[in-house]
């Protein structure tokens, strides 16, 4: 069932557009995730769908009410939205304790004390935080405090949950449990969640859909298989994994593969620019670390280059590769001898994309 | 899709520009927009009446209620006709000037020994050095007058001891002097708080570039400080023209006369309330300091930037002073701290212990209760007491409401009306008590239905939250801006209207900052002398004002009763504000 949907959101600031035209729906028991860089609307997105900042122009349709409709001049504050908003600083009020900050809401739509006790209490225990009940929100950890947010934003069954950064300010052991455990309580709850994020693990393992945003627009949306291995874009390839960056030119195309090449070296590739691409153009290829694949010993269909440095990581080993001004990492299980390697580089995972504006 | 990529770094700055330049909106329903027109349109009648009265006032031939009254430019031909006028005006420049050229070198060394060394008993000097800064003026020139007047305790010790006494505090340069002294305490606030704020790693940077500390001080801490100095100093120059205790006390019986007490002296000029001449002064006065307080916006604004520029980083190194330089900045400290202090309020508490005063009598046959007990026996002066704590106490609380409902409603206002409110708070400040008094005196009796109030408490209360005005709102508006906006947003997307936003969150969460706030305007109510002095009638006389009307009787003993019990409630407001945690140092 379709709760939220927002359509051609616009907004400025002054003289300069934030928000250039968005538009995405969101289900019940699905997690949406706002991904981009900072900069590039997410937060302002979420927090136009909140009523907290006012689009100039669009529709934002909250579980079939209209909330905000730029043409009718409607725009509903935040309190008439039905939603729960969790902050990236959790925004707990510190002069409440626990109970209190999560039993507001429902005071606020005039639910029987005794009703508001049970159901605090029930959230409350449900998260493992049933003893904290009485406690200040100072006296909390970062990480109960952040489960006192939740709390708070859902005690009420709001329509959407929207958690802005939600997992920003816990240390990184930490995110991934928090991560795991919010996904499973909003598929549990059957909730209608928008996760705004900047960061891409958190969005391809919480979400179900993810946009892309880019300088206010949404560039890419997909589920997380779709978006990391089926960029549209040079900026969605380039922002999601860890890559190598290659500029070069392209020497022949046939259909959607083509061949690059620089000094002294060439690789097949796919083409990967919508608007396709001809030979002898400047061209940036985008290939994923994780799929480049290094041997010491020849290999016929690797590439031969040069292993300047193997650095350890712990887990396992970064190859520093070279050949003439095609310049790349690889990771591998084991350290190799600096020196002349074999580098397998599979055409579909080189991805040719057109240089860009420079 | 597009593929086009702007240059990221560049987009990001100037998005940040843009949110900065303008913030983000609220939806403009459901955001308490009826509330804060209303609020700020009270607010504004509240301040604009009493000024346009003024205006109106000067340019009539008579006061407003004669029937003879036509429109007319004859109050400003006189004005500006005489030769007293402009001898006022003179030397209120000159007072002014020459209370700056004192202050604001001493208030700016002050700061420095105690914000930027490791001098002794530095936490006990923070408090002590912004006590004259609490007492009313006219209690520390009557205190002046007692102690180091012609026949004053300590003029007269010095006498006997050199035979002449080599000074006359009833001059200009007396009470330039004086005057210097007592403001030390408003540089002393603006610019140690610079220094606070000034970021040790600018002056850690420059040590370690080869400066010694001295260099340091002078080439670094002393241009980062220079907006707050110079802002300082645009502050005092206005408190300078406002000034009127010092000039009444000190001034008047050598015929000394600036803008202020020439609009006082006017009164008695003529026999009759020229209250035309006196509202051309006032608009004079008015015509000046109103540039002084839009300069002065402007200044706070900068030195604002320069603050921002550093972070909050603790303080690592403070410059060592060494045993003789503790010796000597304890000595300046002490000998300023003797002449501003303890001069006139030892004066006062021993005068007021004394019955009668002069050449050739032994203090210690005087000691007596007398005029505490002649003073209780004068119906006014008790009610006086009991007004004034009245209007400091409850006035006070009322008056940190009305300027919490302002607050909130200028709080995250990106509105044309807080543009408005903006303007309005300035409005009284370019306003001296006296005046604001004076033209509040007009609108109760101008106003019809206003008029069986003028006789009340509520005329004066009225005038103080308009005096008060632009210090308690800063105060409260400080303490609402350290709610995080996120706060109040979560309230919001949980369920609150503003307004239960406001029950619920903001106020809950500045409440203490609001009794410290009560405090401090009890005290700036205490203090408060100028206002009542065309305000108050029978039934509603307080301290302050007592104080103007009994020096033209020479009642001596009386002053130095009711001086005592004026600081005793200042002290006791004091301590109050300290124990309640306010933040004496905003």
């Amino acid at each position: 069932m379709t709760e939220l949907v927002v359509s051609n959101v616009q907004k400025w600031l002054g003289g300069l557009q934030i928000l250039k035209g968005a538009s995405f729906t969101a289900e019940r028991g699905s997690i949406v995730a706002l991904l981009g860089a900072s900069g590039s609307g997410k937060t302002t997105l979420l927090r136009c769908v909140a009523g907290l900042e006012q689009p100039e122009i669009g529709q934002i349709v909250i579980g079939g009410k209209t909330v905000l409709d730029g043409e009718k001049k409607l725009a509903l504050p935040p309190e008439q939205r039905n939603i729960g908003l969790v902050f990236q600083s959790y925004a707990l009020w510190p002069h409440r304790t626990v109970k209190e900050n999560v039993g507001y809401g429902l005071k606020l739509r005039n639910v029987a004390q005794a009703d508001i006790e049970k159901r605090v209490q029930g959230i409350l225990d449900r998260m493992g935080l049933g003893h904290l009940a009485d406690r200040f929100p100072s006296q909390l950890s970062g990480g109960q405090q952040q489960r006192v947010a939740i709390c708070r934003a859902l005690v009420y069954e709001p329509r959407v949950l929207l958690l802005d950064e939600p997992l920003s300010n816990l240390d990184a052991k930490l995110r991934e449990e928090a991560r795991y455990w919010i996904r499973k309580l909003i598929l549990d709850l059957e909730i209608c969640a928008i996760l705004v994020t900047h960061d891409q693990s958190e969005a391809l393992a919480a979400a179900d859909n993810i946009l892309l945003l880019q300088d206010g627009r949404i560039v890419q949306q997909g589920g997380p298989q779709e978006i990391y291995s089926n960029p549209n874009s040079f900026y969605s390839a380039d922002f999601l994994g860890a890559n190598n960056i290659v500029r070069a030119k392209i020497k022949t195309v046939d259909g959607r593969t083509a061949v690059i090449g620089g000094d002294n070296w060439s690789l097949n590739g796919t083409i990967r620019e919508t608007v396709g691409l001809n030979a002898s153009q400047d061209a940036r290829a985008v290939i994923r670390v994780e799929q480049i694949s290094v041997t010491d010993s020849p290999a016929a269909d690797g590439l031969e280059m040069n292993l300047d440095d193997s650095i350890y990581l712990g887990d396992r080993w970064e190859y520093r590769l070279r050949r003439g001004d095609f310049v790349a990492k690889a990771h591998g299980a084991k350290q190799l001898a600096s020196g002349k390697v074999w580098a397998r580089i599979p055409p579909e995972s080189v991805w040719v994309f057109s240089a860009g504006a420079q | 899709m597009s593929t086009h990529a702007p240059a990221p770094a560049a987009l990001t700055m100037t998005k940040a520009a843009a949110e900065k330049r303008y913030p983000a909106r609220m939806p403009k329903n459901g955001n308490a927009n009826a509330y804060r027109r209303i609020v700020i349109g009270l607010l504004a009648i509240a301040v604009l009446a009493p000024v346009g009265l003024i205006i109106y006032q000067s340019f009539l031939t008579a006061a407003f209620f004669s029937p003879r009254a036509k429109f007319g430019f004859d109050a400003y031909r006189y004005v500006f006709t005489d030769k007293n006028f402009y001898r006022a005006l003179g030397t209120t420049a000159i007072f002014s000037f020459g209370m700056v050229a004192i202050a604001v070198p001493l208030g700016g060394l002050l700061a420095f020994l105690i914000t930027r060394t490791d001098i002794k008993a530095k936490r006990l000097l923070e408090i002590l050095v912004l006590v004259p800064m609490f007492i009313s003026s006219i209690v520390l020139a009557f205190g002046y007058t007692v102690s180091v007047g012609p026949t004053g305790f300590v003029s007269l010790f010095v006498r006997d001891l050199i035979g002449i006494v080599p000074w006359n505090i009833y001059s200009l340069p007396g009470m330039i002097l004086i005057a210097g002294l007592s403001h030390v305490p408003h540089v002393y606030l603006y610019v140690s708080s610079a220094m606070r704020n000034l970021p040790s790693d600018l002056e850690e940077a420059a040590r370690t570039t080869g400066a010694s500390i001295w260099q340091v001080s002078r080439d670094v801490t002393l241009p980062m400080v220079l907006p707050a100095l110079i802002f300082a100093a645009a502050l005092n120059i206005l408190l300078g023209f406002e000034t009127f205790g010092i000039p009444l006390v000190l001034g008047d019986p050598n015929g000394i006369m600036v803008l202020t007490t020439y609009i006082y002296k006017l009164t008695t000029l003529f026999g009759t309330p020229t209250y035309q001449l006196m509202a051309v002064v006032a608009v004079v006065l008015i015509l000046i300091t109103l540039p002084l307080v839009w300069m002065q916006r402007r200044l706070l604004r900068n030195a604002r930037k320069y603050a921002a520029m550093g972070g909050k980083g603790a303080r690592v190194s403070t410059l060592k002073l060494g045993t003789s330089g503790q010796l000597i900045a304890l000595s300046i400290i002490g000998f300023w701290l003797f002449v501003s202090v303890v001069l006139p309020i030892g004066g006062i508490a021993v005068r007021a212990f004394v019955d009668a005063w002069g050449e050739g009598v032994n203090l210690w046959d005087q000691l007596t209760f007398a005029n505490f007990d002649r003073m209780l026996e004068v119906p006014s002066l008790v009610r006086g007491i009991i007004n004034t704590v009245v209007l400091s106490v409850f006035g006070g609380a009322l008056a940190v409401g009305i300027y919490l409902l302002v607050g909130l409603a200028g709080h995250r206002n990106w509105g044309m009306s807080n543009t408005v409110l903006d303007y309005i708070v300035l409005l009284p400040r370019a306003l001296p008590g006296l005046v604001i008094g004076l033209a509040f005196f007009w609108v109760f009796l101008f106003v019809p239905f206003l008029t069986p109030l003028r006789p009340t408490l509520v005329s004066l209360f009225v005038a103080y939250v308009v005096v008060g005005l632009s210090y308690g709102l800063r105060l409260l508006q400080g303490t609402l801006i350290q709610v995080a906006p996120e706060l109040e947003e979560s309230a919001r997307t949980t369920g609150a209207t503003i307004g239960r936003t406001w029950k619920d969150v903001v106020i809950p969460i500045v409440r203490p900052g609001l009794a410290g706030a009560w405090a401090l305007i009890m005290i700036i109510f205490l203090r408060e002398y100028a206002t009542g002095v065309y305000l108050m009638g029978a039934g509603t006389e307080v301290i302050g004002s007592l104080m103007v009307s009994l020096l033209q009787t020479g009642a001596m003993n009386t002053i130095a009763a009711l001086s005592l019990i004026s600081i005793v409630l200042t002290g006791a407001g004091l301590a109050l504000a300290l124990r309640l945690g306010a933040k004496i140092h905003d």
